[in-house]
């Protein structure tokens, strides 16, 4: 599976996202060996990209990928929303984690 | 710390009440890097006009800005300023209200993520933030950039 944080930029905002992305997986004890996780700018991300694309909710539309591949995150830097976000995935996914 | 090689009271500053837009509070935080010629106008330029193109995308958090662009000619090296304003300023609207306004300039893809990093250890340190937010003078601000970190949560 493969998640990707997009920002307009690539630069900084999608880094930040993927970061607490990878943190979030590391806390729930989550098996990575068949997760990767990145960040793109959004001209070079298309649907083929990955399987999930987080991403700022103002850019959420100029993504060129399927809508129900897109989570839009409110705050970059509120970990608990994206937490709850990739828990949904997880659960969609049948993969193990720590929930606290 | 890289972070506070580069949040200095050259870089920090305040403004109890600012008057002016969000691309005034944009260019007077950038105004220390365009001093030591970190980054030239141009950038600056380029900051705003990604806003102005792309909307509030730079809103990263409650009341938090980090305004970037894509690094360029006009970037000497990996800088970062922040201006606080004492009252909110909007982004382009009323939904994205803003004080804590960071510049951040990039070389590069990933010469600064170290930068980002640490920025973020602040910003997702509760008790950082609120120092940050309840600051109201550049000395207070530095302090709180400098406190020692608490394992982020």
């Amino acid at each position: 599976m493969k998640i990707l944080a997009v920002c307009q930029n690539g630069l900084g905002s999608s880094f930040i996202v993927q970061m607490n992305i990878q943190n979030i997986l590391k806390e729930e004890n989550v098996d990575t060996s068949n997760i990767s996780v990145d960040h793109a700018d959004v001209g070079s991300t298309g649907a083929d990209s990955a399987d999930y694309f987080f991403t700022d909710k103002t850019l959420a539309d100029n993504l060129n990928v399927p809508k129900d591949k897109v989570i839009p995150l409110n705050s970059l830097i509120d970990k608990e929303e994206t937490k709850k976000d990739i828990n949904k995935i997880l659960k969609k996914e049948n993969i193990d984690f720590d929930a606290n | 710390m890289v972070l506070s090689k580069l949040l200095t009271n050259q870089t920090v500053k305040y403004e109890k009440s600012f008057h002016g837009n969000w691309e005034d509070a944009i260019k007077l935080a950038a105004d220390p890097l365009v001093i030591d010629s970190t980054i030239d106008k141009k950038y600056v330029n380029s900051m705003i006009d990604n806003v102005k193109k792309e909307g509030p995308y730079i809103n990263i958090g409650s009341e938090i800005a980090l305004a970037h662009a894509r690094p360029n000619n006009h970037v000497k090296k990996i800088g970062l300023s922040f201006l606080k304003t004492g009252n909110e300023i909007n982004l382009i609207d009323k939904k994205h209200p803003i004080k804590l306004w960071f510049v951040l300039a990039a070389i590069d893809n990933t010469s600064h993520l170290d930068v980002i990093k640490e920025l973020m250890n602040i910003l997702m340190d509760s008790k950082k933030l609120d120092l940050l937010l309840n600051a109201n003078s550049q000395t207070q601000l530095l302090n709180a950039f400098n406190e020692p970190n608490n394992a982020s949560k």
